[in-house]
């Protein structure tokens, strides 16, 4: 196996963010300018944005997909996921500047482990074998500790990132062994030759059985997925805000997007394990939904909201039961809904999950430990604008009609009502109407009067640059929802390799 | 082309009043009129297309994939239902201007009006049943933000939000209902879905879509049982209310089923249910209607009721039920709408709306009075009024049903008797307010209203008369041709005439009137019962109880599975995992595999034996730190001891050596770390961790055991055939590490050289202090450093370097190699360390650990990439033999060279890490830390 030009080309995404590590960290120890690491870690996201464009639409591109070595593929799909995963990044980067930039600590390296997580998403997307797989998810869940557990003077920061690393570790035994029962029966590790012998048997044993179903708890714990969720709420609330945007959006991403590409290569048809899959998404729709009703700190509430939302996107997964080939090598109609669905969904759910955390980090203070919604409670009397965007994501994401979460919403129940998915569909149901309620418990307290007047805008080019991602993000939720073709195009020209 | 101004028109009309917010308030009020002003025009210009029979389309694509299009029809039930909207809309914009206080932000409301005016003008006018579900969300959010227009208010506030949290789950029901529709059709168009009724009524889906429909419609129109959200609606500004309450947001759940009576009605799953709810509700409205002391409050029973009247006669089976269903909808929305008004006007200039301090108002506002008297008289059903008309169509029908069989008679009965409570409470809210008493204790002096405030009523007021007189000059042709698309032979036969002769309803409605009389002279007694049994629920304490109730089961789930504890997290994803491997492990026929087991020799029984027992005492002993190190390390040595019974005796040795380095580590941190172990867990605890750790124990052996003895394919053949051939050497595991997997290993010293310098640099500011006492309060030995330990370590020292040496050089063929030669060498140097003092031995071992890293980094990548000098690629190796005299045969691969990289970066790592760590150590005492700074600077120094 050579790498060649053409192979380092299809990486250029990946290598750029790695130099830019590299070229921070020199930076950082020349001399400790937050603005300037930030700017240049910044920079370096958006050249490797522009490389992702430049791959995908130069010559080269039509050598798309290429098969970088039996672990890493670089197709549209993975360029779509790593463009969104970059996107994300960058609106994070722009939050904890604004975020850190009042802390009295040392800020710079915090865009390294940053850097480094991105990295590890972006390996994940383009995983085609469960080696890279578990590089990737490593290399972005191991600096997601330090940073849950950035500012470790404030206690809860230290415990959400001690929480996140315990059980991250206990999830990730079982996604190894997973990964060791599946080479002990069949003796391979990539997802398509897997995926082969997988089709060849008749009748799956138990050990792949259990082998993809420790993989799939191990990869749930990463997504929240209900009764796996337990850290959720609480590494949310402790965390730094931008690090809980990061959370919420990269992660999310990137582990959802090689679940799908690994359940469409290597499809197991087992009616038993999707009813498995089945039932998480449905405790998670519940239990999300019926957890965020008591809670009044708006890191948790968003925290258990993003619970629930995982759980309607499962729907993708259990849907995947049949395939998404119908037979002759091309993309069945299912196939093709639940791949759209996947992008569209998540693509809202990014841009929503960022725009709320956004606000959080830009109207919060970093040093205050307790984040009750009271806290947000009349920002449309100090920050209006981010008050506007704040309510307007919160409608996206109880998918309220000209919003992108409203677009995501109606694939959700298109997928389950194709799939004749009864019970699926009627939690989306419940789950969404219990849903509209704290969402618009906590608009509401957006417009509250307040009389508490110590509490000035905060002004700097960080809270104005974190204001403008925010109206942004704002601005695609409300153009996807009302024109979303464009992005339901670029869905699905993102075909994962092997299809 | 005209078609879809009608609904761009209000929504352009919304920003109208934005733009316009510096004008005064009635340029403001004009300004907004004027587009939905230019949209009625249009209507009725397109509707005289529409009475002649046509029904207009106009579509634009608008996201094919989701069968989402802009796609607009224009019909007969459009057309009624779109005069209403912008008719009444105009109205509530004039009567706005003057109900206003001039502190409430006119454009706001304004806007918010006509974006509601725009989404219900799209209900009604969609010909795609995603676009009309887009426009049925927009009203609840539109409703939303005008129900909350006074959003100071806690009412107000709370009030909308119930609205939308019903309303809004509602439309998420509906939403699933018209997926399924278009699920089963394969079409989002209404105009195939018109036409595909049989498919729908035959599909077996057919009881959820309707189920889910209903659901969705009823809780727009405030059916039974979701009618509670409305009275508490009543905290808007009354324009609000009029509008969404008498012609426009409730009416769209009516308007859905009328819509898709063509489809879905005409089943029995379809007539019973809307006909019981719509009988509950028109009681229970009616009931509550009579006995409410604020007048709006009364006004949204009496809306409920009515809902209630049409939505059973939707759901009778005879023929003109429908058509009278339609024909109340016009007159409810008219009557409705006055009467909204009127009490608004009261409101307004007396300051309060509560019946028990209003009365007599005749005398202040003698033409509200009248105006109120007419619109009450048309709720009652008073004959030339528009209401009785209707009426009588509805006793009419309520004879006509069968499907009850005997009990037949039962409903005219009880329709009846709705009619009588209708009478009543039209009567409490005329009488009781503007004829009977005097009013007490109003917070304004009253008086009439401005003249232009009066004119919408007065408007609304002509309309009732004018319907109720000559009903099918004024309305027969727009229900005509409203019917034609819902029920085509409804209309036939049926002459809309306000005289039928003495007939049986006439005498219904006589008796109606009568018996509404007594019960409103019978009020006082009904009051104070009702008010005793009934009016203790409150709507909105039982919905804020639901939502508390499910907030506390919520909680309960909460602390169960949420109680933020670290250990019950873990609990929770073990026990899970434990499930599911256990079903597994049950549809096992066996745990043994194919590959027989080795036999047992007493060696390995004992040094399995020992093996646990040094597991359990470390846990066991757990609180005593050094104890506990020393229970591992038995484990340790017999895992080193297994390795070398299992023939890999590179393993072992590697396992030895690091153990004590390891060990020595251990101590280090130990040492630093708080003497005191924190509480112990409680006798439950500890069980339930022992049972939990003991079955996770046991399935994860059982899977190990019968995963390895299944047969698999292992990659260690492949290295042990070429080992020899390709790479020169009889060791393995060593050849591995400098060449099959040289690649690996170049990076992972790398990463042990960066780890070294993390450690040295996170260490570098580092205070610690030394505690004096061990964990037992026992004081640590005042001498540090023994004599004969540092004696025998400064002989020992020579030779182990010379063993490490040694293994370094015979890697490649026997045990041995660049890590474990690294290693010895480490732990040699460590004991000089420990047995000298960390200042002694630097002062004497001028080692610049950092350079030693960087060289041997440095080897290592050098001679991974000279091969590219002689054109081969990265890492290949190369070897020979040579006879040197006196040593006899020699064999030198270029990997040596590199396995010396290895060597030297593990030495300096080790030692940077260890000999750090252990400077830390050095005794001092808080008191003389400077002294011990400056110490550690001097010795710092000398190392450069």
């Amino acid at each position: 196996m050579n790498l060649t030009l053409t192979h380092l080309f299809a990486l250029l995404p990946l290598i750029i963010v790695g130099i830019t590590v590299v070229v921070v960290m020199l930076s950082v120890a020349c001399r400790r300018n937050h603005f300037l690491n930030a700017t240049l870690s910044g920079c370096g996201l958006i050249l490797a944005l522009l490389s992702v464009f430049w791959v995908q639409c130069s010559d080269h591109g039509s050598q798309l997909p290429t098969l970088v070595s039996p672990m890493v593929a670089v197709d549209s799909y993975s360029l779509f996921y790593i463009g969104l995963i970059l996107v994300a990044a960058l609106a994070c980067i722009v939050f904890a500047y604004a975020y850190f930039d009042r802390l009295k600590v040392h800020r710079e390296e915090f865009y390294l482990l940053l850097l480094c997580s991105t990295l590890g998403a972006m390996v994940l997307v383009s995983a085609v074998h469960m080696a890279s797989l578990f590089i990737g998810l490593e290399l972005m869940s191991v600096p997601l500790y330090g940073m849950a557990a950035y500012i470790f003077k404030r206690q809860q920061s230290l415990e959400a990132g001690i929480k996140y690393l315990v059980l991250s570790a206990v999830a990730s035994s079982f996604l190894l062994f997973g990964m060791a029962l599946l080479f002990a029966a069949y003796g391979e590790l990539g997802f398509a030759e897997l995926g082969l012998k997988l089709v060849s048997v008749d009748y799956l044993d138990t050990w792949t059985i259990i082998g993809v179903g420790m993989m799939v708890i191990g990869l749930a714990f990463k997504l929240s997925v209900a009764p796996f969720h337990m850290w959720t709420s609480d590494v949310y609330e402790g965390a730094p805000a931008p690090v809980s945007a990061f959370l919420a959006t990269v992660s999310k991403v990137a582990v959802f997007a090689v679940l799908v590409r690994f359940f469409i290569l290597a499809p197991t048809f087992s009616v038993k394990l999707h009813t498995v899959i089945a039932v998480l998404a449905v405790l998670s729709m519940l239990t999300g939904n019926l957890l965020a009703l008591r809670s009044h700190n708006i890191k948790r509430l968003l925290g258990y909201s993003s619970i629930a939302h995982l759980g309607y996107l499962l729907t993708a997964v259990v849907v995947l039961r049949s395939g998404v080939s119908d037979g002759a090598g091309e993309l069945s109609e299912s196939g093709q809904l639940v791949l759209e669905a996947t992008g569209v969904y998540l693509v809202g759910y990014v841009l929503t999950s960022l725009g709320t955390f956004g606000v959080v980090a830009l109207a919060t203070h970093a040093d205050s430990a307790n984040r009750d919604t009271s806290e947000l409670r009349g920002l449309a009397q100090r920050r209006p604008v981010l008050a506007v965007c704040m309510a307007f994501m919160l409608l996206s994401l109880a998918g309220i009609p000209l919003t992108a979460g409203f677009i995501g919403k109606f694939y959700v129940l298109a997928l389950t009502v194709n799939g004749e998915l009864w019970w699926l569909a009627a939690s989306v149901i419940v789950g969404s109407a219990i849903g509209l309620y704290y969402y618009l418990r906590t608009i509401v307290e957006l417009f509250l009067p307040t009389d508490d007047a110590t509490v000035t805008a905060a002004n700097g080019r960080g809270q104005a640059l974190g204001a403008l991602v925010v109206v942004i993000a704002a601005a695609l939720t409300l153009w996807i929802g009302i024109f979303p073709e464009p992005i339901i195009t670029m869905v699905n020209s993102a075909l994962p390799v092997g299809l | 082309m005209l078609l879809p101004l009608i609904i761009l028109l209000p929504l352009i009309g919304s920003l109208v009043p934005v733009l316009a917010r510096r004008a005064r308030r009635t340029p403001i009020a004009l300004l907004t009129a004027l587009l939905p002003g230019a949209a009625l025009a249009i209507t009725i210009w397109l509707g005289i297309q529409v009475l002649k029979g046509d029904i207009l389309h106009f579509a634009l694509p608008w996201v094919p994939q989701m069968g989402l299009a802009l796609a607009f029809r224009f019909d007969g039930l459009s057309l009624l239902f779109t005069l209403l909207i912008l008719g009444i809309g105009l109205l509530v914009i004039v009567y706005a201007r003057y109900y206003l206080d001039p502190k409430d932000s006119m454009p706001k409301f304004y806007g918010f009006l006509m974006l509601f005016m725009t989404s219900m003008l799209g209900i009604v006018t969609s010909d795609n049943l995603m676009l009309l579900w887009f426009f049925w969300e927009l009203t609840s959010v539109s409703s939303f933000l005008l129900i909350s227009f006074w959003s100071w208010s806690s009412n107000a506030r709370k009030g909308a939000r119930m609205a939308f949290a019903v309303t809004g789950a509602g439309g998420l029901c509906l939403l699933a209902s018209l997926m399924l529709m278009g699920h089963i059709v394969g079409s989002f168009s209404l105009d195939t879905v018109l036409h595909s009724g049989e498919t729908l009524r035959q599909s077996p889906l057919y009881p959820l879509v309707l189920i889910l429909l209903l659901l969705g419609a009823f809780t727009k129109s405030a059916q039974f049982p979701f009618q509670f959200w409305l009275p508490h609606a009543m905290s808007a500004p009354t324009p609000v209310s009029a509008y969404l309450h008498s012609a426009t947001m409730v009416k769209a759940g009516i308007f859905l089923l009328i819509r898709l009576y063509p489809v879905m009605g005409d089943t029995n799953g379809w007539y019973y249910i809307i006909t019981l709810t719509g009988l509950i509700t028109m009681f229970y409205g009616a009931y509550m209607a009579m006995v409410q002391y604020d007048l709006k409050g009364l006004l949204a029973y009496s809306t409920i009721s009515h809902l209630g009247l049409i939505t059973m006669l939707l759901g009778l089976d005879t023929r003109l039920s429908t058509l009278a269903a339609v024909f109340h909808v016009v007159n409810h929305a008219i009557f409705k709408a006055s009467l909204f008004m009127a009490v608004g006007i009261v409101d307004h200039e007396c300051g309060t709306r509560d019946s028990r301090r209003l009365g007599g108002l005749r005398r202040y506002m003698p033409y509200t009075a009248a105006l109120a008297t007419v619109a009450g008289a048309s709720m009652a059903g008073v004959p030339l009024l528009n209401g009785f008309i209707s009426k009588e169509m509805f006793l009419t029908e309520t004879l006509q049903i069968q499907s009850l069989g005997g009990l037949s008679w039962l409903i005219p009965a009880l329709a009846t008797l709705g009619s009588a409570l209708s009478v009543a409470y039209s009567l409490r809210l005329v009488v009781d307010v503007f004829y009977r008493g005097e009013p007490r204790f109003l917070p304004k002096q009253p008086h009439e209203a401005p003249r232009p405030m009066r004119l919408p009523i007065e408007i609304l007021i002509i309309l009732c008369l004018a319907v109720g007189m000559f009903p099918s000059f004024t309305v027969g042709a727009l229900l005509n041709s409203a019917m034609s698309v819902v029920a085509t032979d409804a209309m036939s036969g049926q002459s809309l005439a306000v005289w039928h002769g003495i007939n049986l309803p006439l005498m219904m409605s006589a008796a109606a009137m009568l018996l509404g009389l007594i019960i409103y002279l019978m009020r006082n007694i009904l009051h104070s019962s009702f008010r005793r049994d009934f009016l203790k629920t409150d709507a909105k304490l039982v919905f804020e109880r639901a939502v508390q109730k499910s907030i506390a089961f919520g909680e309960r789930v909460l602390d169960r599975i949420d109680s933020r504890s670290l250990q019950q997290y873990m609990l929770v994803m073990m026990t899970l995992m434990l499930i599911m491997a256990v079903q597994g492990l049950v549809k096992m026929p066996g745990l043994m595999g194919p590959v027989a087991l080795q036999p047992i020799d007493p060696f390995v029984l004992a040094g399995a034996i020992a093996m646990c027992i040094g597991a359990i005492a470390t846990v066991n002993f757990q609180r005593y730190r050094l104890i506990a190190l020393i229970c591992l390390s038995i484990t340790e040595l017999m895992v080193a001891l297994a390795f070398l019974k299992f023939s890999s005796p590179d393993l072992a040795l590697t396992q030895l050596v690091v153990a004590p380095v390891t060990l020595i580590l251990m101590l280090l941190t130990l040492f630093f770390l708080p003497q005191q172990t924190p509480r112990v867990s409680s006798g439950i605890r500890i069980l339930r961790d022992l049972v939990l750790a003991a079955a996770v124990g046991t399935v994860i052996a059982s899977i190990n055991f019968a995963v390895l003895t299944d047969h698999y394919d292992s990659i260690g053949k492949f290295f042990t055939d070429n080992a020899v051939s390709g790479a020169g050497g009889h060791n393995v595991v060593n050849v591995i590490l400098v060449d099959f997997r040289g690649f690996d290993t170049l990076g992972e010293i790398t990463v042990l050289g960066i780890t070294a310098l993390g450690v040295l640099k996170l260490l570098n500011r580092m205070k610690l202090f030394v505690p004096t006492t061990s964990a037992e309060n026992r004081p640590w030995a005042p001498e540090y450093f023994p004599t004969i330990f540092g004696s025998v370590a400064q002989i020992v020292l020579p030779l182990a370097l010379m063993v490490a040496f040694y293994f370094f050089i015979r890697g490649h063929n026997l045990p041995g190699g660049g890590f474990i030669g690294g290693l010895v060498a480490a732990s040699a140097l460590i004991m000089m360390y420990t047995a000298r003092g960390v200042e002694w031995t630097m002062r004497r071992l001028r080692i610049d650990f950092q350079r030693l890293i960087a060289t041997g980094l440095l080897i290592a990548w050098l001679t991974s990439a000279a091969p590219l000098l002689f054109g081969h690629n990265f890492l290949t190796t190369w070897f020979d033999h040579f006879d040197i005299p006196l040593i006899g045969s020699l064999e030198i691969a270029s990997a040596l060279v590199f396995d010396l990289g290895v060597f030297l970066t593990v030495v300096g790592a080790t030692m940077m890490i260890l000999a750090n760590l252990g400077r830390l150590a050095t005794p001092y005492s808080p008191a003389r830390e400077h002294r011990q700074i400056d110490g550690a600077m001097s010795a710092k120094k000398e190392m450069r």
